[in-house]
């Protein structure tokens, strides 16, 4: 069984999916969403598989497959996976286990979405996996193109109009609507992958050695100048992925439109890759400068929370306050990632999963919300509570772990973040951290008394509702799961993290 | 001289011959056997091609098949046939009535193309550059009574007939200073670097910038692409600026080596210059055909970008990009036939919902504009990956970066009739008619963008071999 290419059957199985989707399943809408969910399956058993597979002791990268594709340019499909990717591999499998039951009610050309949608999800998960900087670079772009189709043609359109002093110059640009953040998405994350592949290529060609493999540009020393600029040109490529100030505006539009499933993805997964990307490429090839440019990654770090967060509690449409909460989780990210120390860099990887599944819940719940109510207006919803209670106690432990309550998986993200914050170099990146965990207590809990324990509303459209059924409770059931078992046992990721950042840690520091 | 001799020049007989005899017929009345006629003349032709022995001097060696050359008349004759499949089924009665004129001027401007690309000498060079610029006017003005067309085809001829004054008097400047009109003279006098020889080279540039198209002599484009019928648009939008780019490295870099970096900074700037004007005039453009011309004048910045770099590698990719370049915009424009026919609109509203009433014509389309976006699994990808490469290599950051964000504003218009085909509703639900010799063609652009996407390795391969003969 050794030889097994377990990383492939987990990144090619969606695929397969995808293909008998697309062209055995015409008019036979049960059959597409039965073959998904065996995609589905079959990769979160392999990711599940790798996952425990893993030698912890031995460390590294693991699961070699390697295959030569274009050897006069040196482009190999080589996989392997390491503590961080094993642990993304598993959060994409659960992500889109869920998913696939979220969107189990998409009615409109549900062949396309599904085929469309497992596409995604092999892209992601071949970024995770794959160490030839060449394919890494070709599944990134699969990651990001099918997004247009999905949420232009199945996305929605927002209730509230954009107001204010540029509320006319907005409308004019469709602000809010699908098409508009379709576009909006699809343009800043291609823009962004300009700035990687250039960055790729100048570091291929500084290389001279006719290889794109990672572990080969890992031994080179590159020039000072070049590592410079190449970390900025990933660090504002993939940055825009994982939506740093000042590039962040794609996300609440684009995640506000989205159809669940996509919501789900978008946030929880793929702006992963964007930190996945800083952290892997950037700071995992350039070590020095890492070092040079951290305090410019941290700051915005901080900018992102705090800035994150109160756009967050401006909001009156749900679906923003999520997309909102999620950029300002991603500072967390962020900064976790350029303390440059232990915890602060295992805190980073870990709210990488742990908002992943948060997020993730989150977007399924406003889907089963809107499905009910038909509305994503925070304050003409109001007492739900009674009407729906797993659909309100869901929220409420998403919620929880949002703002960082123990025994949520949130809480050891953001602690470990705030203590690599302190016992950093620059100590003051604590106080706007802890203040953005302080609004987002604010935001979340206000939703949370609005819609489901406050005053029931009258509208009299609000007044017979049902809660989740069926399928529904699949996703729900996994998430909740999940986000409290990694709350309540923290080692279970903590342990193969800390296999990849020591390493990591080393590398930087030892310059 | 025996029978044998003539295999050099095979391609070359086969278009004269194709073009007399379809002329003659028409003139006898046989309008309608034109069409097929000239396709087996082209295909005999292509196949023709392949017979060349490579290297082969003719006519006191003032005519050379190299690779290149062989490599463009493939290119020309290859392109001017899936054109053909476009026009085949064409039912305007300036097609049922002229035919015959049509098809002549097709072959003899490919013909011209191929006599371009084979000069060793600057006065057949400039007979070739006539020889295919002056069907194109007529081609342009073909449906004479629609009241775009003459205003179209006389801007086309005032800015060509420009242009090739300048290249004229760019040579009167070369032969002043070289004494002698043979190309193989040129290497030398540059390296001397005669201010003279170095004006005329500079009104070289500045003329062939006018054929194909690059900035600031863009202008003709867009008009002339609209009015024209759009198969032979298809084939006007590649062939005769595959064979200006030829003559660019026929005069710049071959045999030149590192003295042709000389022109380096003033390729980058027209480069540079092109790709911006050319994505950012597409943005606007409601006309589908207006929108793929300011496209292509962005792709042929993509190419300079090849030439700036005037290294093997930068002349090869360029060539790769040519190729690539040909399948999808090709394939673009016969879709945009396929829909104007069955439509009576060239317009972007046109597509709407095509997804839904012809999911493969409409996919086709998808691909074909994907594959001039740059997106990788199309050939398109690997064209701009393989430029960027190449400019890299030469330390050019700067453009590739330019470049490089430039496909972000390309993608968003080419994004933006993929907008129309997927996301908005149908106005009718019946799918779209595609008339089988379009289907062919369509197919044969497919196969193209989608191999080379899958499997470029054979045309880089080739794309080397060819670029490298240039500079031993």
């Amino acid at each position: 069984m050794a030889e097994l290419p377990i990383l492939s059957i987990m990144t090619w199985s969606p695929f397969v999916a995808a293909l008998i989707v697309m062209f055995f399943a015409r008019h036979r809408p049960l059959l597409v969403r039965w073959v998904s969910l065996i995609g589905a399956t079959v990769s979160l058993v392999a990711s599940l598989w790798v996952y425990c597979a893993y030698d912890y002791d031995a460390a590294g990268f693991q699961f070699h497959e390697e295959f030569s594709l274009v050897p006069s340019l040196g482009i190999s499909y080589l996989l392997a996976v390491d503590g961080i990717s094993i642990l993304m591999c598993l959060l994409t499998s659960i992500i889109i286990f869920a998913g696939v039951f979220a969107s189990w009610t998409v009615k409109q050309r549900s062949q396309e979405f599904y085929a469309l949608l497992l596409l995604l999800v092999t892209g992601v998960y071949g970024v995770f996996v794959s160490l030839d900087l060449f394919i890494f670079f070709l599944f990134y772009e699969i990651a990001v193109l099918p997004m247009y189709l999905l949420i232009g043609i199945w996305g929605s359109t927002g209730e509230v109009r954009p107001q204010g002093i540029f509320g006319w110059a907005f409308g004019r640009t469709g602000v809010g609507t699908k098409e508009y953040a379709a576009m909006k998405l699809t343009l800043y994350l291609l823009f962004g992958s300009a700035f990687i592949l250039v960055g790729i290529l100048a570091l291929y060609v500084a290389g001279g050695s006719q290889t794109f493999s990672f572990l080969a540009f890992e031994q080179m020393e590159f020039d000072p100048t070049l590592q410079s600029w190449v970390f900025l040109a990933f660090y504002i490529g993939f940055g825009i992925l994982a939506a740093i100030w000042p590039f962040h505006t794609w996300s609440p539009d684009g995640h506000a439109a989205a159809p669940t499933a996509v919501s789900m993805l978008h946030a929880g997964v793929l702006m992963k890759l964007g930190a996945y990307g800083v952290v892997r490429l950037g700071m995992g090839l350039l070590p020095e400068a890492t070092v040079e440019w951290v305090w410019l990654v941290g700051a915005i770090a901080c900018i992102n929370i705090v800035y994150g967060a109160l756009s967050a509690m401006a909001q009156t449409d749900l679906k923003y306050v999520i997309a909102y909460s999620s950029v300002s989780h991603m500072g967390v990210v962020m900064l976790g990632a350029a303390t440059l120390t232990a915890s602060g860099l295992n805190g980073s990887v870990f709210q990488m999963f742990a908002h992943g599944i948060m997020t993730g819940l989150f977007f399924a719940l406003v889907g089963l919300v809107y499905e009910k109510t038909h509305s994503r207006e925070i304050y003409k919803m109001g007492g739900f509570g009674t009407m729906m209670p797993g659909i309100a106690t869901a929220f409420t432990i998403g919620g929880l772990s949002s703002l960082g309550l123990p025994a949520t998986a949130g809480f050891v993200a953001e602690f470990l973040t705030f203590l690599g914050a302190w016992e950093s170099n620059y100590s003051w990146w604590l106080f706007p951290a802890v203040f953005g965990a302080f609004l987002t207590s604010i935001y979340v809990l206000r939703v949370a008394g609005q819609i489901f324990w406050g005053p029931k509303s009258t509208d009299p459209h609000f007044q017979h509702l049902p809660d989740a059924q069926g399928t529904e409770w699949a996703a729900l059931g996994i998430l909740v799961f999940v986000l409290v078992l990694f709350g309540v046992a923290p080692s279970i990721a903590i342990g193969p993290i800390d296999t990849a950042t020591g390493p990591l840690l080393q590398r930087l520091l030892g310059q | 001289m025996s029978l044998g001799s003539l295999i050099p020049v095979g391609p070359e007989l086969l278009l004269f011959t194709t073009a007399v005899v379809v002329i003659l017929l028409g003139a006898f009345g046989a309008r309608r056997a034109a069409g097929p006629l000239t396709m087996v003349g082209f295909v005999a032709a292509f196949a023709a091609t392949f017979f060349i022995p490579e290297g082969a001097f003719v006519f006191n060696d003032q005519y050379e098949q190299d690779a290149l050359a062989i490599f463009a008349k493939q290119l020309f004759i290859g392109s001017a046939a899936i054109s053909l499949l476009g026009s085949m089924t064409m039912t305007h009665r300036a097609f049922r009535d002229r035919s015959a004129e049509y098809h002549f001027a097709l072959a003899v401007s490919v013909l011209g193309m191929s006599v371009l690309v084979s000069a060793r000498e600057l006065i057949l060079l400039f007979v070739g550059f006539e020889l295919m610029s002056i069907p194109l006017f007529l081609l342009t003005g073909f449906i004479k009574r629609d009241p775009v067309a003459p205003e179209a085809a006389l801007k086309f001829f005032l800015v060509g007939t420009a242009s090739s004054a300048i290249i004229v008097y760019g040579m009167s400047f070369v032969y002043g200073v070289t004494g002698t009109t043979t190309i193989d003279a040129i290497p030398q006098a540059l390296a001397a670097g005669h201010p003279l020889m170095m004006l005329g080279m500079a009104l070289l540039l500045a003329g062939i910038g006018f054929k194909i198209a690059a900035f600031p002599f863009h202008m003709w484009a867009p008009d002339t692409y609209e009015a024209a019928t759009t198969p032979f648009v298809a084939w006007l939008s590649v062939a005769p600026k595959a064979a200006g780019f030829v003559a660019l490295i026929r005069l710049f870099v071959e045999g030149v080596g590192e003295a042709s970096l000389f022109w380096m900074p003033a390729v980058s700037v027209l480069a540079g210059m092109t790709m911006v004007i050319g994505n950012l005039m597409a943005i606007p453009q409601q006309n589908i055909k207006r929108m793929l011309a300011y496209s292509g004048i962005a792709h042929i910045g993509y190419m300079l970008l090849g030439l700036a770099a005037f290294s093997t590698s930068g002349i090869a990719m360029m060539l790769f990009y040519l190729v690539a370049y040909m399948f999808g915009n090709m394939g673009a424009f016969l879709v945009v036939e396929t829909i104007a026919q069955s439509e009576k609109s060239e317009g972007m509203e046109a597509y709407r919902g095509l997804a839904q009433r012809s999911p493969l014509l409409a996919l086709s389309m998808l691909i074909f504009l994907l594959s001039l976006g740059g997106i990788p699994f199309v050939a398109g990808f690997w064209a701009k990956l393989y430029i960027f490469w190449a400019a890299i290599e030469r330390g050019m950051y700067g453009l590739v970066f330019l470049g490089a964000l430039l496909t972000v504003v390309a993608l968003y218009y080419y994004l933006l009739v993929a907008r129309r085909m997927y996301i908005e509703a149908p106005d009718k639900p019946e799918p779209v008619p595609v008339s089988a010799p379009l289907r062919f063609g369509i197919l044969i652009c497919l196969v193209g963008v989608v191999g080379m996407g899958a499997y470029p390795g054979p045309w880089v391969t080739l794309a080397q071999r060819v670029a490298s003969t240039l500079f031993s």
